[in-house]
């Protein structure tokens, strides 16, 4: 990265108006972006906390907030409304344990890691050892609640969409970009065709595949009822429906990743990727030791990118199955929705904010954690 | 010319030269390829179609090709189009997005561009005293009903004060990859969280249901990614020529708009592209600012679910209008937004 | 605050507001009247109407329009924030009581009462006096009519040699009897129960059907939701677990993603000729008769709500066979009890509007309600009106002219007319904070057994928990008194 340079010090201290306008020249530019985010960003996020904290009701001529503490937290994580956010908790077995187990011993030797190597220092621990217990504490709910007898809850349905989701995504987008980093013909007819489903607005989409998927009417209806399920459909059970929301997703994030990586494979080292094909490299190895290590740092960042906005995902399940069958397919920003619309302001401004909890410990460990370390060898 | 006879196997599986592919190859990454964009037109396709059908080819349906088996009619176009004002959202979509997204653009690259090349030292004692200022207003606000304007005035005047007095005397400060990084952090937060006391905010100002609400919504979410786009973008071009236009003279703003701007131009058309697709498409704030003067295109698609089943038809005609316009702008800024990802998150 | 005194001056314009119709040169020239509703059918009609409407009396009409699920917070922020950008609403009386709270609706009582040319006389009963009315006063125009109803396929049923049904029981029979049969003539199976048990849709007011022709047998004062006395649930008990078996089992014979439809999805399909039976509300009849999309012109039939033969006995909560004396209303022994489900759309002004706008937005739904529009509006199909009024229950021209024959008239009407006038009609929920109750309570625990998430037991647990809870949370007393109000309970 570039180290900021200060220019402005050196700058000649003249009495002018012009000159004083130049020299505060940093603070103006970027006044503009720190009072837009503040009265857009900040101040909503204040007011949401004390409505987090209050009870609405409405009363003669408008509303009322009371102020109750804790309650509304309370009745998301531990009260009547825990199985809508963290959901039912099945019976530990063996499979269980063993996952857990593999998770939290992966994490103390990240940890371990961290302070055998030398140089920790307070914030760092203090941050490593949150992540940690964010990260432990979200497998424990999906462990126990994908468990045989348990029912996940928002937040696993929204991880699912999150980890799943930009996983494949990812996954995707790397293997169409490296075939269309090939020496083919017709490599920007694909690349303005894969690109077209961002585009689209995600209310369409979700509407798109409605229609696409019916069972009963869409062009995929005969072929389905042709090899006999007919009688069965997508929408009735929770991972079928899960995994429609996640095949919408895919169709519309899969191009941003590719459009990224695709600019980054083309720009990887071609001299060096000449001489390994001239020494006979094998297109594996090619990849692992030149393509990858080159597109590492932007790979890092696209997926912090998606990342963060695939915590954001309400339109596509709530258009396809309104968050059914039963909560199967409700994500975090749909609770909070269903919530708000039915009154409950407290209770969607607390699932508001469990989410950005999340949402920010997750982002910001990654950014930590994968896109630091990823774009330390640059430059 | 290489005149060496090669066997089969190795003329199939192995390049003629460094730049092509073995034949085998070839065809798998063609298949693969093609596979996709079935993949990716398959869908397209069928909203295409369905703008084209009546109740009876979708509820009777599935129908693949008009002509052959339903007849194509306007219907759905005509009723969209020309009975219903469709016009109306569809211009409150282009005005919102293309200005949200300029402004977005102006307003994070000046800030990128400040964060690169300055160093910001920000006493740790202004923010928290603004902070505590901030929470002591909606506090009064919200819970004493002072008047609004009188609470900030207030706070500004105490804000002032607290500037020359206490917070001269502090050392702590954050530095520019703090400030980066805090702005970029917004994007984090779901809309879901800002969007009713925003709604507030506007009703407060009396422009609800105004494109300007739309558009600094809009503005302020987008703002994080140009940030992050362009301090890239920035970061990524040689000081020097900044450097002699400085040494001749010229202040920052203008060697900002002169030099820096052009020779990242390529990558502000890539950010453009994204942050505008971002708008163009945004729902849930949309939903909650507008109601009849400003409604956006996406609000009207989502209405066209009604109790007498989804217009598929119908919604089918706006998906279709609203894809076309990014389509061809994406098409035609095509050469810049794969130089200008080149020239950004490449570099890192 | 503003609201009172705007309130005051209203009272003084009521006066006038007797006489809009009569003064002909345009008494609203230049006024501008904001009203909201849903997208599509609601819609259609009032957008129609608006330029005749202004032609008439000058006012310019403002129809907005946002998707169903969001109507009722849109109208609810825009009131509650004191924003008012929205002048009148055409809305679900459901949410009437929420409103009433906030003291956001204007009491129409003194102008119904001065206008002629709406006809009261003529408007059903039970809009008249329960739906369009709170406490006594008149809050609400009603411009639809709303209860479910039971549609079958005579010529499937008459094939498979099956009657009618009348009962829950039988419902289920014919559903099995018919259920695979080919109904349309497209060589692939159809179904025999089609019912909307969408998630976030209509789905929890199917239960409330079932449930209510096993709690409700005395009139719509005794109440269905709660017990009259002390605010209990009446969830814990047989009629509860019976319905919800019976939505099990009639999934069965539904189509596969029967969970993923709601109403929107369902007509259609009964339209397009793939179901024997199926639970709506009025609009699947003139649906059904509109040649563009329906392929059942002519072979069905409509008929009151099923009921039960043994109904709930409160005390002891399990269920007891009809007799006189417990089931008084029962036809042939069965009880039925028909559900006001929703109540009908109707129309509503907003008590800050300008005292102009509030007269012109009454004359405008005064309009749209006389008999002179809604009898043709509720023939056809995309109004998303239902007959409400007496006077558009008999086979009339328009009913000729909008496709429906005398004997398909015969039916259908017949079938609005038993259950509006029938009185064990069950009025839907209204009190405070309803949709706590209906919305998020009773769908998410219905969907999720429905689901399989989970058990009979859990679901009726959960249903009951979360009313008393909700109970608590907003005050029983003061629950158990609107509950009594809005029913007529003594």
């Amino acid at each position: 990265m570039t180290a900021p340079v200060d220019t402005t010090m050196e700058a000649a201290h003249g009495q002018g108006w012009a000159e004083r306008l130049d020299r505060r020249s940093g603070g103006i530019m970027v006044l503009p972006a720190v009072i837009v985010l503040l009265c857009f960003a900040i101040f909503p996020l204040i007011i949401s906390a004390y409505l987090a904290l209050s009870r609405f009701a409405l009363a003669p001529g408008g509303f009322t907030l009371k102020f109750i503490g804790l309650t509304n937290f309370r009745k998301v994580l531990v009260g009547s409304q825990q199985y809508h956010l963290l959901g039912q908790f099945g019976a530990f077995g063996l499979v269980q344990w063993l996952s857990v187990g593999l998770v939290a011993a992966g994490l103390l030797v990240l940890l371990g890691r961290y302070f055998t190597r030398g140089g920790p220092t307070v914030l760092g621990t203090v941050g490593r050892v949150l992540a940690a217990a964010v990260a432990m504490g979200l497998t424990m709910l999906a462990v126990a609640t994908v468990a045989p007898g348990g029912v996940p809850g928002t937040v696993v349905n929204t991880l699912l969409y999150v980890v799943v989701g930009v996983f494949v995504q990812f996954a995707l987008g790397l293997g169409l970009a490296l075939l269309c980093g090939q020496p083919i013909r017709g490599r920007n007819f694909f690349r303005v065709v894969f690109f077209i489903p961002l585009m689209v607005t995600p209310v369409g989409i979700a509407y798109t595949f409605r229609m696409l998927a019916d069972m009963q009417k869409g062009p995929f209806a005969p072929l389905v009822r042709a090899f006999g399920v007919g009688e069965w459909s997508w929408a009735t059970e929770a991972w079928s429906a899960r995994l429609m929301v996640l095949i919408g997703d895919t169709w519309q994030w899969t191009p941003f990743m590719f459009i990224v990586l695709l600019a980054a494979v083309e720009n990887q080292p071609r001299d060096q990727v000449e001489a390994a094909q001239l020494d006979g490299a094998s297109g594996f190895q090619i990849f692992r030791d030149i393509t990858w290590p080159a597109i590492a740092p932007v790979a890092a960042t696209v997926v912090l990118i998606r990342l963060i906005e695939a915590f954001k995902i309400i339109d596509l399940p709530n258009v396809l199955t309104g968050g059914g069958p039963g909560l199967a397919t409700e994500s975090m920003t749909l609770h909070s929705f269903i919530s708000w619309r039915t009154q409950d302001l407290g209770s969607s401004a607390a699932v508001g904010y469990m989410l950005l909890f999340i949402s920010t410990i997750v982002c910001v460990s990654f950014f930590n954690f994968v896109v630091r370390p990823a774009r330390r060898f640059e430059a | 010319m290489n005149v060496e006879p090669r066997s089969l196997a190795r003329r199939l599986f192995e390049p003629a030269s460094i730049d092509s592919q073995a034949p085998v190859a070839r065809v798998v990454t063609y298949a693969l390829l093609f596979l996709w964009t079935l993949i990716v037109l398959v869908p397209l396709y069928w909203v295409l179609i369905t703008s084209f059908k009546g109740p009876g080819d979708v509820d009777n349906g599935p129908f693949y090709l008009p002509f052959v088996d339903f007849a194509p009619s306007l219907n759905a176009w005509n009723f969209m189009l020309v009975e219903n004002p469709t016009l109306g959202p569809y211009l409150n979509s282009v005005v919102v997005a293309v200005s949200s997204t300029l402004l977005a653009v102006l307003i994070g690259s000046l800030a990128a561009y400040a964060l690169v090349r300055i160093r910001f030292q920000v006493k740790l004692a202004a923010i928290a005293v603004f902070l505590i200022l901030l929470a002591a207003v909606i506090a009064a606000v919200a819970t004493f009903g002072v008047k609004w304007q009188v609470a900030v005035s207030v706070a500004v005047a105490l804000f002032g004060i607290a500037l020359f007095t206490l917070v001269g005397r502090t050392k702590a400060a954050v530095g520019n990859t703090d400030i980066e990084f805090w702005i970029i952090s917004n994007r984090i937060m779901p809309p879901i969280v800002a969007v009713l006391p925003i709604y507030v905010m506007f009703q407060q100002l009396r422009l609800l249901d105004t494109q300007v609400a739309l558009i600094a919504t809009y503005t302020a979410v987008n703002l994080p990614i140009v940030v992050w786009l362009t301090r890239d973008f920035f970061a990524g071009i040689p000081l020097d020529l900044e450097e002699s236009a400085e040494i001749d003279g010229a202040s920052k703003f203008r060697v900002f708009f002169t030099i820096a701007l052009p020779l990242v131009r390529s990558g502000l058309v890539a950010t453009f592209l994204l942050v505008l697709i971002l708008a163009w498409n945004e729902y849930l704030v949309a939903l909650f600012l507008s109601n009849v003067e400003a409604q956006t295109m996406p609000v009207l698609v989502s209405a066209q679910n009604t109790t007498r089943g989804p217009q598929w038809w119908n919604m089918s005609v706006l998906i279709v209008v609203m894809i076309a316009p990014v389509v061809v702008i994406s098409t035609l800024l095509q050469k810049h937004i794969a130089r200008g990802l080149l020239a950004g998150a490449v570099k890192g | 605050m503003k609201i009172r005194s705007l309130l005051a001056g209203v009272s003084a314009i009521c006066a006038l507001a007797g006489a809009p119709a009569q003064a002909q040169d345009k008494p609203f020239a230049g006024v501008t009247v904001n009203v909201i509703t849903q997208t599509g059918a609601i819609q259609e009609p009032l957008q129609r109407r608006a330029p005749d409407f202004e032609a008439l009396s000058g006012a310019k009409i403002n129809i907005i329009a946002v998707p169903f699920s969001d109507l009722y917070q849109k109208i609810l922020t825009d009131w509650a924030s004191g924003t008012n950008s929205v002048d009148a609403a055409v809305f679900a009386p459901q949410w009437m009581v929420d409103y009433i709270a906030g003291g956001y609706l204007d009491d129409l009582t003194p102008r119904v009462d001065a206008d002629k040319d709406i006809q009261q006389d003529d408007v059903g009963a039970f809009f008249r006096d329960f739906s369009e009315k709170y406490n006594g006063k008149t809050y609400m125009i009603t411009l639809d009519g709303d209860f479910h109803m039971m549609y079958y396929r005579k010529d499937i049923l008459d094939a498979a040699g099956q009657k009618v049904p009348t009962t829950w029981d039988e419902y289920l029979e014919v559903a099995k009897a018919t259920h695979g049969k080919d109904m349309n003539g497209d060589g692939t199976p159809d179904f025999g129960s089609c019912i909307a048990k969408k998630r976030n849709a209509q789905s929890y007011w199917f239960v409330t059907d079932v449930v209510g022709s096993m709690t409700q047998s005395k009139g719509t004062n005794q109440g269905t939701f709660f017990n009259t006395k002390d605010m209990t649930p009446l969830v814990n008990n047989d009629a509860f677990r019976k319905a919800l078996d019976f939505l099990s089992e009639s999934t069965k014979y539904g189509p596969p993603d029967e969970l993923n439809l709601d109403v929107s999805d369902t007509r259609p399909l009964f339209a397009s000729g793939r179901c024997a039976l199926n639970l709506d509300w009025g609009d699947v009849g003139t649906i059904s008769i509109d040649p563009a999309q329906s392929k059942v012109m002519g072979k069905w039939g409509a008929a009151v709500m099923p009921g039960a033969k043994e109904v709930l006995n409160w005390d002891t909560g399990k269920l007891e066979a009809c007799s006189a004396e417990i089931c008084p209303h029962a036809v042939d022994g069965v009880n039925h009890a028909p559900f006001a489900a929703f109540g009908g759309w109707g129309g509503g002004i907003n008590a800050a509007a300008d005292p102009k706008v509030k007269d012109a937005a009454y004359a405008f739904f005064s309009y749209m309600t006389q008999p002179a529009q809604s009898n043709a509006d509720v023939t056809v199909g995309g109004t998303g009106f239902n007959p409400y009024r007496a006077s558009q229950l008999s086979y009339s021209d328009l009913w000729k002219k909008a496709n429906m024959s005398e004997e398909e008239a015969k039916v259908y009407l017949g079938a609005i007319n038993a259950s509006m006038s029938s009185p064990n009609m069950i009025l839907d929920l209204r009190i405070p904070q309803n949709q706590k109750y209906q919305q998020v309570v009773l769908d998410e625990a219905v969907s999720r057994f429905l689901a399989g998430e989970i058990d009979k037991e859990a679901t009726v647990k959960a249903v009951e928990d979360g009313w008393n809870e909700l109970n608590d949370e907003i005050g029983k007393d003061e629950q158990l008194q609107f509950y009594n109000a809005t029913i007529g309970a003594k």
